[in-house]
């Protein structure tokens, strides 16, 4: 214990090692600061902009208070949509600045909706979020390299080293540098997101996971400090060695791999779903609108014993070939999807080559703010838009008048759930594989000898 | 007092035999045979390259013999570093310590990683008995002379309470009469039945507490000279035959 | 001066025996062709694709059938943003923008389909290309290489001995300074004959390549004084990389990413939702267009009827719903125009104070200088959505105008009869012609970040002389 506070007594001598570990410390805990705070926004917002569209519906209320068939308030009303930040949202809050977390939805063409953007300033958005994901992925590796580049040099080249390694076997001595600096860093990172999980009331198992996340990105940074350390490098070399990895694990491979992956798995621009949804829906203006009805019918048999089309303009007319556009493109639809998932998936296979893309997508999901967050929010919008048509559909086709009653039986939107966290098996196995490196790096470290003069 | 020259081997402490050693395919040590025993000061002499830290290395088992043995107190230093460690003191050459910590801290906190229990009663005892006055002992070593700094170097060797003591250039760099005062010491440890190796260019302090010097010249012992006895050494021979070692 | 290049050429000899120099620069070199090729290819492809999507939206356009002129105007049209060729320099917003528009009747619709939203979060991590590798990388090369420039001679005592052959430290440092811009030179050679390769076949012009270029340049001066500087002050070469490490993480990796995020927290945009209920209101109080009976549009009729002198709308020379349409989209447009400016307003205040950080951290101020000089700036951006937002208005009120002149009041509010016009009207239209900002307003945006640049070359030059100075006079 003794030994254990002696050195504590170093590193707080040392005013490089205490600038470090206090500058990582406040900058964590300005990202979770800042991660909770734009998550008390978004919800902010969110609370804000629920009585707006209330308002909104009962102005349509007011305009069409009798329907004879509810296709005013159909086509009227917008229904609000949102996707609340999970408990997890402050450590990586991820895509949710540049997709809309809320969007208003009506009974028309789904697909014409639903890729509606947000006003963002891309500017803004262009270097990345100030969150946690960032501090642990790119600053966390720069302080471990600070606090170990010089762990053997500097006692080299003070002359300690062999006096040091005289004293015992060396096994101790690094076990107890090592461990002391890797415990500070630790505290740094962890304590900053243990408080802000306890705030944000985050549960328990997506705490720990968090805790094994920042553990396992450590356990990776200082395998390989350790193993480039133990070469006995004057420090500055090891500095550099070091520093260029950092670059090369973080900067550079990730953005080359990004190339690559949107390369080989190109998605076809969601402009032709929008240009053929288009043709689709105005297409129907030219051919005979029975013809759309016999479309619209084949997939909703429930509904072809409505009564045969007026000669003149009718809404189940116009909300049926919205409804077959969305249908013309659904194999279009399910081929986008599949194109964004699969780089999803190989991103994910980057994690056992790149633990920072192993520890974003992990921090990412157990966030609830990648790609997959974004999809299952558009999933649950489609979820309700067939709620929204079941609910008018029996009004326009059996011709049933709408009223203000029919109105507060209006479907309600319900956000989705945080969806469950599934195992992510590359992100996970490339940082169990940082614990294997640390282990070598320390047994590296074990058979130093001073030998070169 | 038990320096005679038959001693038996049981008290020999560090002994090399046959030993050939080098670095990186360079062969520096070719065939070192030598012996330090139980309370008596050996003096290394060699000029720069002559292999007198890699002789050192070896007893502190940080360097593997392609040849012969090595062995401290009997344990392969090589084989069991832990164990030959625990039984020898080592003050290398620019004694260089923890700056930011005081002399007590110092010592404190190395005893720790040697694995040794010391209270601050035995760390006092040893600074005192190393010489260095007690209003240093909670300085950093910082603001220290150099000859404070052996004190402290020398203090932890004390408290270490080890059989053997290897020393590293031990007074260069030194007035004389902190020389004096370091050579007191040696005399005081070599009374409590330390071996004592100490390897250096000053033939002069070598002379005055040594009780027997090698001199080392291309990786050899080329002579082996006794302060007592019939071949007690005369310094000035001494000092030719070193300087046209050397040369 | 022969001192100076003497000094200069002994340190880049040592320079091109350092492993770290060499294999960094050859690496940087590579990383750069590899950027600047896919940076190249994707921005062609990128427009090749640009190109056909416009090229079939202007034939579905074109190829409707006889319409309604009003149905025309809600089957809208697609625009699409042609990318500057230097663009492949640095992308800039462009995979955060898209540049799809979609324009219709009495909509303004965001450009949808940035290339963030359908990218795995890879994205984030920043993307290759020769801007990235120059703001980012070179720097941190330069710092690898030339921390040690004074500091080593410091620490091997050759410094005292330079200084006793009667070399003065100034010429010390400008040997030292020589050497590491030439160093940076080289770095950048890559990327200039690159530019030089744009102009030279005529795919860029070469006044915004040569105000890149020149940026560049300062900025990798920049860094190479601060490198000499650092090297200088600091007692060990070890000291000195980390201070610079320190310094490069700061400016380089940290500010440019907290200072925006503060920013947008100081500063909140208003969501789209929020907007879009807004503008609704009162869009709905303006009265509905598509109702001539609407008593918001009352004033306008008897001001129309006094016009042409009739009391009767039937009795009008002209479609009155036509008119109606005009007025209706000349008021829904000034409502549109007032919240989009808001909102550009709001990002141009943003973008102000994020240009104002450039203080701090010159990085803000080479990347403003980049993206703007190449046009993947948010301004531009703007400017490509204002002139779609002109090329909407105009082409609803053409339709609008149509709809006035060739058809009869009396078919047009008939429910029974099927109105359309000839399809040949559609092929008239004008086709959507995307005009790139003009080179002044370029340099007028781009002139506080050169500013910037200057001022802290010029600082940093003064205190390196500074430190020059001093070298020669203090004892080391």
């Amino acid at each position: 214990m003794k030994g254990i506070l002696c050195e504590l007594r170093l590193i707080l001598r040392s005013r490089l090692s205490v600038a470090s570990l206090l500058l990582l410390f406040m900058l964590a805990a300005l990202a979770v600061l800042s991660g909770l705070r734009e998550v008390a926004s978004q919800h902010e917002t969110l609370a804000r902009v629920a009585p707006l569209n209330k308002q909104d519906l009962a102005s349509v209320e007011t305009r069409y208070p009798q329907d004879a068939n509810g296709g005013y308030p159909a086509y009227y009303s917008f229904h609000n949509t949102w996707d609340p930040p999970s408990n997890a949202a402050f450590l990586a809050l991820g895509m949710r600045d540049v997709a809309p977390y809320m969007l208003r939805i009506r009974a028309l063409g789904l697909q014409a909706q639903l890729y509606e953007g947000e006003t963002f300033n891309a500017e803004l958005a262009l270097p990345g979020r100030f969150d946690f994901a960032f501090v642990l992925i790119y600053l966390a590796p720069l302080f471990v390299i600070a606090l170990l580049h010089d762990l053997v040099s500097g006692e080299r080249q003070s002359g300690r080293l062999r006096l040091l390694l005289a004293m015992s076997d060396g096994k101790r001595l690094w076990r107890r540098r090592v461990a002391l600096r890797y415990g500070l860093l630790l505290i740094c990172l962890g304590l900053p997101a243990l408080v802000g999980a306890l705030i944000a009331g985050m549960a328990a198992g997506a705490l720990a996971m968090t805790l094994a996340v920042i553990a396992s990105s450590l356990a990776f940074w200082f395998g390989l400090s350790l193993l480039v350390t133990a070469r006995g490098w004057r420090s500055s070399a090891t500095a550099t060695v070091l520093m260029s990895a950092w670059v090369v694990l973080t900067l550079v491979v990730p953005t080359l791999a990004n190339v690559m992956l949107n390369r080989s798995i190109p998605v076809h621009q969601g402009v032709d779903l929008m240009l053929a949804q288009r043709q689709a829906v105005h297409g129907a203006w030219e051919i005979p609108r029975q013809e759309t009805m016999q479309r619209f019918y084949a997939n909703h048999p429930q509904w072809q014993d409505s009564a045969a089309l007026p000669p003149t303009f009718h809404w189940k007319w116009y909300f049926a070939f919205h409804q077959v556009g969305d249908e013309s493109v659904a194999d279009q639809v399910r081929a986008y999807r599949a194109g964004l998932l699969q780089r999803q998936v190989w991103s994910d296979r980057l994690g056992w080559a790149l633990p920072g893309v192993g520890a974003q997508a992990i921090l990412h999901r157990l966030a609830d703010t990648d790609l997959q967050a974004q999809l299952a929010y558009q999933d649950r919008i489609g979820v309700f838009h067939q709620q929204l048509r079941d609910f008018y559909y029996p009004y326009l086709f059996n011709e049933q008048p709408f009223g203000r009653q029919d109105y507060a039986s209006q479907p309600q939107f319900t956000p989705r759930e945080p969806s469950a966290y599934a195992f992510q098996p590359s992100a996970w196995g490339g940082l169990a594989l940082a614990w294997l490196l640390f282990m070598l790096g320390g047994w590296q470290l074990a058979q130093l000898r001073p030998n070169q003069q | 007092m038990q320096s005679s020259p038959n001693t038996s081997a049981a008290t020999t402490v560090l002994d090399a035999r046959d030993v050939e050693a080098g670095y990186a395919g360079k062969t520096i040590l070719r065939g070192l045979n030598l012996h330090v025993r139980r309370g008596e000061i050996y003096a290394l002499l060699g000029a720069n390259g002559a292999g007198k830290t890699t002789t050192l290395s070896l007893f502190l088992g940080f360097l593997k013999p392609s040849a012969g043995t090595v062995l401290v107190n009997g344990v392969d230093p090589f084989g069991a570093p832990a164990d030959a460690r625990r039984q020898l003191a080592y003050i290398p050459e620019n004694v260089a310590l923890y700056e930011h910590l005081s002399a007590r801290e110092n010592l404190a906190y190395l005893l720790d990683l040697a694995r040794q229990h010391a209270d601050s009663r035995s760390i006092d005892g040893a600074l005192s008995a190393a010489g260095l006055q007690p209003e240093a002992f909670d300085r950093r070593l910082a603001g220290f002379s150099k000859g404070m700094r052996q004190k402290v170097a020398i203090a932890l060797a004390l408290a270490r309470q080890v059989p053997v003591l290897l020393l590293d250039e031990p007074t260069s760099g030194l007035d004389p009469q902190a020389t004096a005062e370091f050579n007191r010491l040696l005399n005081l440890l070599r009374e409590q039945g330390v071996a004592i190796l100490m390897v250096t260019h000053d033939l002069l302090s070598a002379a005055d507490v040594a009780d027997r010097i090698g001199f080392l010249n291309a990786g050899q012992l080329v002579e082996e000279v006794a302060a007592s006895g019939d071949d007690r050494f005369d310094v000035r021979t001494l000092h030719r035959r070193y300087t046209e070692l050397g040369a | 001066m022969s001192v100076i290049t003497r000094i200069a050429r002994e340190e880049w000899r040592a320079l091109f025996r350092d492993r770290v120099a060499v294999v960094g620069l050859a690496l940087l070199t590579l990383l750069m062709l590899v950027a600047a090729l896919n940076a190249w290819e994707h921005q062609r492809n990128a427009n090749a694709e640009r190109a056909r999507y416009q090229a079939q939206a202007n034939h579905e356009f074109e190829m409707q059938p006889d319409r309604h002129p009003h149905r025309v105007a809600h089957y809208g049209h697609f625009l699409f943003r042609p990318l500057n060729p230097l663009a492949a320099f640095d992308p800039g917003i462009d995979p955060y923008t898209g540049n799809t528009l979609f324009i219709e009747a009495h909509r303004q619709n965001s450009a949808n389909f940035g290339d963030v939203r359908q990218s795995s979060l890879l994205l984030r991590f920043g993307q290759l290309s020769p801007a990235f590798v120059l703001q980012v990388l070179a720097p941190l090369l330069l710092i690898f290489v030339g921390h040690a420039a004074l500091a080593r001679e410091r620490e091997s005592g050759t410094l005292r001995i330079l200084l006793a052959q009667g070399i003065t430290g100034r010429q010390l440092v400008l040997g030292k300074l020589l050497a590491l811009s030439g160093f940076a030179l080289l770095m950048l050679l890559p990327a200039l004959l690159m530019l030089a390769g744009l102009v030279a076949s005529g795919q860029a012009a070469w006044q915004p390549s040569l105000l890149l270029a020149a940026g560049y340049v300062l900025w990798l001066l920049l860094w190479s004084l601060m490198v000499v500087l650092l090297s200088g002050l600091l007692a060990r070469s070890r000291d000195a990389l980390l201070a610079l490490l320190a310094v490069w993480t700061i400016g380089v990796i940290l500010l440019p990413r907290l200072v925006p995020d503060m920013v947008s927290s100081a500063l909140p945009l208003p969501s789209r939702f929020e907007n879009a209920i807004h503008v609704q209101r009162e869009y709905l109080a303006l009265g509905n267009a598509h109702d001539p009976n609407d008593p918001t549009f009352a004033a306008f009729r008897e001001s129309i009827l006094k016009e042409y002198g009739v009391t009767r709308i039937e009795d009008l020379p002209v479609n009155f719903k036509g008119l109606v349409g005009f007025e209706g989209e000349r008021l829904s447009t000034e409502l549109f125009e007032r919240y989009a400016t808001a909102t550009f307003e709001r990002q141009a205040e943003q973008n102000r104070l994020v240009d104002h950080s450039a203080w701090l951290s010159p990085t803000l101020a080479i990347r403003r200088l980049s993206m703007t000089a190449v046009g993947t700036d948010l301004t531009s951006f703007r400017h490509f959505l204002e002139q779609g937002e002109t090329y909407r208005y105009e082409l609803v009120q053409r339709l609008n105008r149509l709809q006035s002149e060739k058809l009869r009041y009396a078919d047009d509010s008939n429910p029974n009869r099927e109105n359309r016009i000839s399809h040949e009207h559609w092929q008239t239209f004008p086709r959507f012609d995307y005009q790139p900002q003009p080179l002044a307003d370029t340099y007028r945006q781009t002139a506080p970040a050169s500013l910037v640049l200057l001022v802290w070359a010029g600082l940093l030059m003064a205190l390196t002389s500074l430190m020059g100075a001093r070298l020669g006079t203090t004892r080391q």
